[in-house]
């Protein structure tokens, strides 16, 4: 018997061709051997300037271009490399120190090899789209050597080695080949300096065989501190290496180890795990909670141990405990700060997961819920058993001053301090740096690495400083940043795309521009636009007339943003990422470029603009008729703010025909809006106030609650009726694609609570059955001593429904369109496209289905509309919450240094202290028991009638919706470094 | 009785008389001038099919050639109460316990590995040029060879993940050319280089875990594992093709010989795992299956006897089954006559013997194919 085997290698015309087998498992279960084939090439450039070789052999593209070359002929110098270097770093050198090769000043001229390029795509997505990101800033010039396809540089796998070890070998050789080639290049130029070729790798492995291969290879730590400004970057390098090398002695382990991938999804589908995302509560942070789909109320985790390293935001599976362990949620407000202060964040030595005093807390705890009575309704608690996906994000926050040892600024000793991140939610992140001194007193940017199972709290690095606490610039900056909000300036990409004429562009003035297809002609009609004083990115603007039947054309007219942004354009993309305009007090952050925004689309008076225009036939008794949807041209007459208007209208002796227009609107809007709150319609509310800043520096004097006007409600009744209309006709057209927005009514049990302590409280019955039962069981909580009374349940009945969001059609059945609020069987945002990404696609839609232009396949794809759907409701939620904390942070710098007695109703009482809301300013805050006096008084908590009675050092009783004075004044929170007013008990 | 081969040969009674009595002889003389038990050089190669699990594929001289590719896919399994395993419920509170009780099989989980397999895990289906795929041959080829393969049981066994998930096997075999001879032998022997080839990814997950996968191809195991030595611990079964002619026992027969056997058997040989033996021991292997084949033999026209022709003095014979009567009592040199009825107890004997035996046949075979380099 004779055996044959023909071998690949063998064969002369496969020299260029390699493959590769790996195994693939597919959703469904199936596992599959691929095979996949690998065509080398020769014509992959080096991409340095230095080469011409590479120049005149680099594929060109379609216009017959090469792409330029990136790295640079003279590439900054180092003392160990005065000819200048090429830094090659390694997978390990991108996962430790992303932060680094971002920094502007050093990391320039990096080669990423593909090799290295993918197997950070495999261990963190977010990190390769970073490195991606880099590679596109031509000034860090970052270049994507495609190393697996080039014939030099592709390195076969040897028998029995290591995937990982391959891919070494394939990092050193490409190090290797790019010496080498740099060094031909450079005898054919006749120059005298040679960059070298470094690289970074904290492999030491891979460093040892480097040298072995004459390679010169530095660790990341190694290179940084052969830089200028060395202190600053090497703070930025990942935590977690050094500390493991440190630790490699046997160490107690405090948390428990994480299920296996396998071990959790088995779990999950076999339903005895369950996967949901990880809350911390915002009053106790050792209360965490996760909402799962197989239970109607949200599963507890207790403690830190239970909680076992999870941050809140991480998508986490979780594991039910035993019915005995199961609990009431915590009637009482733990913090961290306050509980575990003087902690040492550079021992670890005896370090428990509990400490003593968050024992006790706790027992405390646990021996309260074991006497209540049977109602306390224990609710099932649960232990993290794995974390799916990390939600971990840049943190802002500052340092804790009682963790730093040596805090002058001189001393560079390394030292570990702990950070205290704004977000009340989020642990102390223990950070090794060498500028505690300086950073004292900033706000800091961290990155958590890592939270392995010895440590007690995360590890995570400096990533730059915002600068001083309570300055408007670095608090603005903190809070874009802890609210995701890109706030970068536009750019270039994105301006190009604006019309060339820029504040020039006018409406076309002959007819038969192409502008003007399809458009009607309505720059005769009488229209206004009424909006809040100073605003200049007008979306909107109405009309109302009588018509000879007796019956009143109403037109609502709204900017055309989809005449100057087209779909899949940088500009489009660009907003949709954005997705909404985030006021804060004294800024605003556009979604569009500010020529578009506040110009061009804005709906100026006495200016022709483009519009979209939504005009019905109604009847005297608000019954529409007929609506019918155009693109058009109007001229606004007049751009009024509410109050304006308000007075236009009161004022009897204003006869003209756009006074009488508005009249009628107000009219009509009363109507409607009458039927509205038949239908169900609920009137919420939220605490507005508006800071009044100073004009010139802009700094805070007053705060003002928001006055409601008719107006607001005239514009509101008509944008709500144009959506609504709006809304119907792109359902109509697009059944399976159209955008639209959704409010689901709340599961019963959210009000539960409210609804209780109603009934304990005041006798008072709330009904939630449906939205129309709300707001009539709203109607009647009234306490006729105090008018206050019902907007406060109105305030804490919002709490208690869901967020109302975007979604697309295809995805939900009819009945769930409701917008619960509204009433209303469908809706959508089709008003402020200017300012919400939502409404411009509905333009879009509503385009399309009027036949005015094509529709752009982006938006005939569920797919991608879900994608848009689900971005632009976490911006929105984003943006709201951006918006908050920019007024509460304001508030707190308005009311600084002062004292103010003001009357507050207390909206949740704990056993160790309660929350008073402020209706004057819109301000919740706690109100510890042991603000009330020193010692702290005993405080004994009534659980079932919501009363906590102090005595002690101070007797006091303070219960539920009990109407309180207060003394407001203003403190610097040590936790979390904010401004923040302070309430006192009077 | 399984249906003969396909072609005829076309051979005269003469030819055939010439060839029997010359295979008859004492040691028999074989037309290519083999000796009983010598095989005919055959080109062997495995891992062809980059794409399957393991594959092979093995020409033979007669021209003859056979593909098989092996491919292995996780597949759910049947939910099977048995006392073996109980019947767990899940509930909520006994979720501890469970985990207890999986840690303890886990325990004496090698030894209650055995039977954990299911004969249809592995399915074996035969292309033949010509034939549908429900046509007697490969119905009956694939037949022969899944019982030979599952007759070890290892094999099964092997396949098993874990309760929920195992691999199902699916073994396609290929025959390129017209099947000249009786395909059998070819088949088996590249269905067992295939098998040796064969690479399940490695598992991941622990215990009953839905199964993850390693997706490095290199970290696969083989499916006949090997000891830490690279020793295989068993390997695949094989089918050898046996026929008789007088009292020789003649091994891989050509097509002209098997036009004169007087009985054909398939002998399905593996190794005898089951009894702890010293892995030094030299052979020991044994005997999974036999079936009789028809030969060709018994279709191929009789020569005519003097006594029975007419033209020489003889009488022709009224009826066929008058010849017939005529022939059996006939004994005659140099006469074609196709034999008739069945085998011998002692010759069956025989044959077994000198396959399974130490040094014997199936061993040489066996350790030939392992030397065939993947």
């Amino acid at each position: 018997m004779t055996s044959l085997k023909r071998s690949y290698a063998a064969d002369p015309n496969a020299s260029n061709l390699a493959s590769k087998v790996y195994v693939r498992s597919t959703k469904s279960g199936k596992v599959q051997k691929i095979v996949g084939e690998l065509y080398l090439r020769q014509d992959i450039p080096c991409s340095s300037k230095l080469c011409s070789q590479c120049l005149s052999i680099a594929p060109a593209d379609y216009k017959n271009e090469v792409q330029r070359f990136v790295l640079s002929e003279t590439p900054a110098g180092t003392k160990r490399f005065p000819n200048g270097h090429y830094l090659v770093p390694d997978t390990n050198a991108f996962l430790n120190g992303m932060d680094l090769f971002e920094v502007e000043t050093a990391f320039h001229d990096v080669i990423v090899l593909q090799t290295v390029l993918e197997e950070v795509k495999n261990r963190s997505l977010p990190l390769y789209h970073r490195v991606v990101s880099l590679t596109k800033n031509e000034d860090k010039r970052f270049y994507v050597f495609f190393n697996e396809f080039r014939l030099e540089t592709y390195v076969p796998r040897r028998h029995g080695e290591t995937i990982n070890d391959r891919n070494d070998r394939a990092v050193r050789h490409a190090v290797n080949w790019y010496g080498e080639h740099l060094a031909q290049a450079v005898k054919t130029r006749r120059s005298a300096r040679c960059p070298s070729v470094v690289m970074i790798s904290d492999d030491r492995d891979n460093l040892k065989k480097a040298e072995l291969d004459g390679i010169s290879g530095l660790s990341l730590s190694n290179y940084v501190s052969g830089l200028d400004d060395a202190n600053r970057l090497l703070d930025m390098i990942s935590g977690t290496r050094e500390e493991r090398d440190r630790k490699a002695g046997k160490v107690e382990l405090i948390y428990p180890e994480y299920f296996s991938l396998s071990k959790m999804i088995t779990g999950i589908k076999a339903e005895t795990l369950h996967q949901g995302i990880f809350n911390v509560s915002p009053y106790n942070y050792l209360e965490g909670s996760v909402q799962v789909p197989a239970f109607d109320r949200a599963l507890l985790v207790l403690g830190r141990e239970n909680s076992n390293r999870a941050v809140s935001g991480d998508v986490v599976v979780v594991e039910i405990l035993p019915k005995d362990q199961w609990k009431a949620p915590s009637s009482k407000i733990l913090e961290e700060e306050s509980v575990n202060k003087n902690e040492n964040a550079d021992t670890e030595e005896g370090e428990a997961v509990f400490t003593e005093r968050e024992r006790r807390a706790l027992q405390e705890e646990v021996r309260k819920t074991h006497g209540q009575s049977k109602e306390g309704r224990p609710q099932p608690t649960a232990r993290v058993v794995g974390v799916i996906k990390r939600n971990w994000r840049q943190y802002v926050g500052h340092i804790d001053k009682d963790s730093v040892k040596s805090s002058a600024k001189q001393s560079r000793t390394q030292q570990t301090v702990f950070l205290i991140p704004m977000d009340k939610r989020i642990p102390k992140i223990r950070v090794r740096t060498r500028q505690a001194g300086e950073l004292l007193g900033k706000r800091v940017l961290v990155t958590i690495d890592s939270w392995d199972r010895e440590s007690r709290y995360p590890v995570g690095h400096f990533v730059r400083s915002l600068g001083e606490l309570e300055t408007k610039g670095a608090e603005t900056e903190a809070l874009l940043l802890e609210y995701d909000v890109q706030y970068r300036p536009f750019p270039k990409t994105v301006l190009d795309c604006l019309p060339a004429e820029g504040h020039d562009w006018k409406v076309p003035a002959s007819l038969d521009d192409p502008g003007w297809i399809g458009r009607r002609d309505l720059r005769d009609l009488l229209v206004c636009s009424i909006d809040p004083p100073g605003c200049v990115d007008i979306d909107d603007a109405l009309h109302a007339r009588p018509l000879p039947n007796g019956n009143f054309e109403v037109g609502v007219h709204i900017a055309d943003v989809s005449h100057f942004v087209k779909p899949n354009n940088a500009m489009d993309k660009e907003a949709s990422t954005r997705g909404t305009t985030v006021y804060l007090v004294d800024k605003r952050i556009d979604m569009l470029p500010m020529l578009l925004g506040t110009d061009l689309c804005s709906l100026k008076p006495y200016v022709e603009r483009y519009a979209f225009s939504v005009i019905w036939e109604v009847t005297a008794d608000g019954d529409i008729v007929k609506s019918e949807f155009t693109k058009s041209v109007i001229r606004s007459r007049e751009a009024f703010a509410y109050e304006q208007a308000q007075a236009r209208i009161d004022d009897k002796s204003q006869r003209d025909d756009l006074t009488l227009g508005m009249r009628t609107l107000l009219m009509l809007s009363k109507k409607l809006k009458q039927k509205r709150m038949d239908a169900g319609a609920l009137n919420l509310a939220s605490p507005e106030v508006r800071v009044q800043a100073e004009s010139e520096t802009s700094d805070p004097v007053d705060v003002q609650t928001k006055q409601m006007l008719d107006t607001n409600s005239l514009v509101e009744e008509f944008m709500l009726l144009a959506n609504i209309s709006v809304a119907g006709k792109n359902y109509e057209a697009f059944p399976q694609t159209a955008l639209l927005r959704r409010h689901a009514a709340p599961p019963k049990t959210n009000f539960e609570e409210l609804a209780n302590q109603l009934k304990v409280k005041r006798g008072m019955e709330l009904r939630t059955e449906s939205s129309k039962a709300l707001a009539d069981s709203l109607d009647t909580c009234v306490d006729p001593s105090e008018p206050f009374f019902n907007t406060l349940v109105r305030i804490m009945a919002t709490r208690c429904m869901m967020s109302a969001e975007y979604f697309c059609s295809g995805t939900q059945a009819y009945p769930e369109f409701r917008h619960y609020g509204l009433a209303s069987e469908i809706y959508t945002h089709f008003t402020s496209p200017i300012r919400r990404y939502a409404d411009l696609e509905a333009h879009r839609q509503l385009a399309a289905a009027i036949e005015y232009e094509q529709l752009d396949q982006s938006l005939l794809s569920k797919g991608k509309l879900e994608a848009v759907c689900k971005n632009i409701n976490v911006r929105h939620r984003n943006a709201q919450m951006a918006g908050r904390a920019s007024i509460e942070y304001y508030v707190g710098q308005a009311l600084k240094g002062r004292v103010i007695d003001e009357e507050g109703f207390v909206m949740k009482v704990f056993s160790n202290g309660f929350v008073v809301f402020v209706p004057r300013f819109g301000v919740e805050s706690l109100v510890r028991l042991r603000d009330l006096g020193t010692p702290e008084p005993e405080g004994s908590f009534d659980n079932e009638n919501y009363v906590l009675t102090a005595s002690g050092s101070r007797d006091a009783k303070v219960e539920l919706f009990q109407k309180v004075m207060v003394r407001i004044s203003d403190e610097q929170e040590e936790s979390t470094g904010k401004r923040k007013i302070r309430l006192q008990l009077l | 009785m399984a249906p003969s081969s396909t072609t005829q040969v076309l051979l005269s009674p003469a030819e055939l008389s010439y060839l029997h009595s010359s295979l008859a002889l004492s040691p028999p003389i074989r037309p290519d001038g083999r000796s009983s038990t010598q095989f005919r050089p055959l080109v062997a190669e495995s891992d062809i099919l980059p794409g399957a699990n393991g594959s092979a594929r093995v020409c033979f001289p007669d021209g003859t050639e056979a593909i098989v590719g092996v491919k292995a896919e996780v597949e759910k399994s049947r939910w099977r109460p048995s006392e073996e395993h109980g019947v767990h419920l899940g509930t909520s509170g006994g979720d501890l316990e469970m985990d207890n009780d999986d840690e303890e099989e886990e325990v004496s989980g090698k030894s209650a590995g055995k039977g954990v397999g299911e004969n249809s895990w592995a399915e074996i289906s035969i292309e033949i040029p010509g034939f549908r795929d429900d046509d007697a041959l490969p119905v009956f080829l694939a037949a022969m060879l899944t019982e030979a393969l599952l007759a070890c049981g290892e094999l099964k066994d092997r396949l098993y993940i874990n309760r929920g998930f195992h691999w199902k096997l699916y073994i396609d075999i290929l025959l390129l050319s017209q099947p000249l001879s009786y395909p059998l032998p070819l088949l088996s022997l590249t269905t067992h280089l295939a098998l040796l080839s064969a690479r399940l990814p490695k598992l991941k997950s622990e215990l009953d875990e839905d199964p993850l996968f390693d997706d490095d191809w290199d970290a696969s195991a083989y499916l006949y594992p090997r000891d830490s030595a690279g020793k295989r611990l068993y390997r695949p079964p094989v089918t050898l093709l046996v026929m008789a002619v007088g009292g020789n026992i003649i091994f891989d027969p050509t097509t002209e010989e098997l036009a004169v056997a007087e009985a054909v058997l398939a002998v399905s040989v593996g190794d005898s795992t089951s009894s702890p033996k010293a892995p030094s021991a030299p052979s020991n292997l044994r005997l999974l299956s036999i079936r009789t084949i028809d030969p060709p033999s018994r279709l191929t026209p009789p020569g005519v006897a003097n006594s029975m022709n007419t033209a020489t003095g003889g009488s022709a014979p009224t009826s066929s089954q008058d010849a017939v009567a005529e022939r059996e009592g006939m004994e005659q040199q140099g006469v074609w006559n196709p034999p008739r009825g069945g085998m011998r107890r002692k010759l069956v004997g025989k044959m077994i013997k000198t396959v399974v035996e130490e040094g014997g046949v199936a061993e040489e075979v066996l350790d030939g194919l392992a030397a065939v380099e993947s």
